[in-house]
């Protein structure tokens, strides 16, 4: 059995999970503290991923980013970067499904967080980054733990928008959905099944991981 | 140290407007929920902005709208006790004592929280967490964690309201033997009365966004500026007359209410025949003659009669309300009096309105 959807896989899930807590965490950060104009239009944007067909927003991604397209021309001529059919576009892909998972509970957690803590922090001669530091984030962590394992576990099982985006080429962009997807096609059935567990075993540790984190065992 | 503020802020229902300057002494801040007690404190420590004001610690300014100075909270050097503590639940003790604690080394802060758990009783408490201490162990810690810092003002928003009977007790002692050791300029608000006098040594009665009265804590007691000060801090008896004139060292008043009524002339501005006046008197100022006993050789000044319509039993004093032919009168008497005299709701009784214990509101 060909191992390397499993592998790639993996790959991908972990490059975009740590995009997405990146980029997520700041976006959690602004969306709890500050008011601005379009925060609510950054919030329906940012959590479309959860409601919008796989494939359409696979599209839009391939429109984006694809050889003809203004930023993908960008993106290759200054990067030197081709997302389009590589396993680049699949995190590309893997990481806007799964932003929304992160930024929602890691939002949530930090709002959670009392406005007086961090102002008594403030009163005891705390900057504002010393504050995050010291009391928003020690006491939002289990939250944002929680939304990271979320993102991970759905950028694992990405597959009508990375299809679009990155294709099924095997041994360079055949993640494990569509590797399940292929064998069933192909009637292959060891070979489906066999990726079937996997991915159900996970998919269970995760949520289990998720419920201890929520129920503070950590 | 001093402290000097003037802010005004308006909301829509609401608008504040407060002026005082407060030298090394603790100032209670006293008055009703939603008189702007605790929004005065957020405003002088920078948690809430005034649309306009001043606020100088020792005659510097850390904000002035006019000047554009605006000192970040961090820098102001103000403590403040939240009512609800507000302890970091994540750090012990220790470390929530130590958290406003920068610029010394190691060992100098180890000696310094060592020194404030020793003098808020919490020696021996330095590794728990706030979730496992009781409700006046917490405030002790938000009050060494405030005190290690070092801030030139305390700022203390009714830091007793979450406590029962007895701690609360011990703790206002606590907090005027703190006082003395580190006599920091300090506020603190409350709408508790009791409190308000134990510990406050002068007062400032707030209501509805403006300061009513600022003053001695027995001048707000004994001789409130207002009608609503001397609501607030409990005397309940409060009438309005006309001054018939001055008689002597007496001023005559002629009440719908109780009669004619003469109250002692105090040091005030002067009272001209025909004036209106409110005048008061505080419930436990009243002595009650039964009209079978005593009462002989003439009527004496400022005799009430009336019935008394409620008793009610206050563990340590009765409430009794008097119905006279115009007021009803209330009266807090000591259990013995309630019982050598026999007094029970249906008798009827004199009581005598003392003189010297009538204040004319100015």
């Amino acid at each position: 059995m060909n191992l390397f959807p499993l592998y790639l896989t993996i790959k991908v899930s972990f490059t975009a999970t740590l995009i997405t807590a990146a980029l997520g965490m700041v976006l959690a950060l602004v969306l709890a503290k500050k008011d601005f104009f379009g925060k609510n239009a950054l919030d329906v944007l940012i959590m479309q991923p959860l409601v919008i067909p796989p494939t359409v927003l696979g599209y839009y991604l391939l429109v984006a980013f694809g050889r003809s397209s203004f930023l993908g021309r960008f993106i290759e001529d200054v990067f030197g970067v081709q997302l389009v059919f590589t396993w680049k576009g699949a995190v590309v892909a893997a990481f806007i499904s799964s932003l929304p998972l992160f930024v929602k509970p890691a939002r949530a957690a930090i709002e959670e967080v009392s406005g007086e803590l961090e102002d008594a922090a403030r009163l005891l001669g705390r900057t504002e980054l010393g504050v995050l530091w010291t009391i928003t984030l020690p006491l939002a962590w289990r939250g944002i733990a929680a939304g990271a394992v979320m993102a991970f576990a759905r950028a694992t099982g990405e597959f009508g928008a990375t299809l679009m985006v990155a294709g099924n080429i095997p041994g360079l962009t055949r993640t494990l959905p569509i590797a399940i997807y292929d064998a069933v096609q192909m009637g292959d059935d060891f070979t489906a099944n066999m990726l079937v567990l996997i991915v159900t075993l996970f998919s269970f540790s995760v949520l289990y991981v998720v419920s201890l984190f929520t129920r503070g065992k950590f | 140290m001093s402290l000097s503020f003037s802010l005004k802020k308006k909301f829509r229902e609401f608008s504040l407007d407060v002026d005082l300057t407060l030298d090394e002494d603790l100032t209670v801040l006293f008055g009703p929920s939603g008189a702007g007690k605790s929004l005065t404190l957020k405003m002088i420590s920078g948690l809430e902005r005034p649309d306009e004001g001043v606020v100088e610690i020792d005659g510097k300014k850390i904000f002035d709208s006019a000047g554009r100075v605006d000192v970040p909270i961090r820098k102001r050097g103000v403590g403040y006790l939240f009512q609800d503590y507000a302890l970091f639940p994540h750090m012990t003790v220790a470390r929530n004592i130590s958290y406003g604690l920068k610029g010394i080394e190691a060992a100098g802060v180890k000696e310094r929280v060592g020194e404030l758990l020793d003098i808020m009783r919490l020696k021996g408490l330095e590794g728990r967490f706030p979730s496992e201490l009781s409700g006046g162990q917490r405030q002790r810690v938000a009050l060494a964690r405030t005190l290690a810092a070092g801030p030139r003002i305390l700022l203390l928003d009714e830091p007793f309201s979450a406590l029962d009977y007895q701690v609360r007790e011990k703790l206002r002692a606590d907090l005027l033997k703190i006082h003395e050791r580190f006599p920091i300029t300090t506020i603190l608000v409350t709408h508790d009365l009791e409190e308000a006098f134990m510990l406050g040594g002068v007062i400032a009665v707030i209501n509805e966004g403006k300061v009513e009265q600022f003053a001695g804590r027995e001048d707000v007691f004994y001789r409130p500026a207002t009608r609503n000060v001397a609501r607030f801090v409990g005397s309940r008896n409060i009438f309005s007359g006309v001054v018939k004139g001055v008689e002597g060292g007496d001023v005559v008043i002629e009440s719908r209410a109780l009669g004619e009524i003469r109250a002692e002339r105090r040091e005030m501005a002067n009272l001209n025949t025909g004036q209106k006046v409110d005048f008061c008197i505080r419930p436990e100022e009243i002595p009650v003659i039964r009209k079978d006993k005593g009462l002989t050789g003439g009527r004496p000044m400022n005799l009430v009669e009336g019935e008394i319509v409620s008793t009610t039993g206050r563990g340590t004093t009765h409430i009794m309300f008097l119905k006279t032919s115009g007021a009803l009168l209330k009266i807090e008497l000591p259990n013995f009096v309630v019982r050598d005299l026999a007094l029970a709701t249906g008798e009827s009784v004199g009581v005598l309105l003392k003189k010297e214990s009538i204040w004319i509101i100015p």
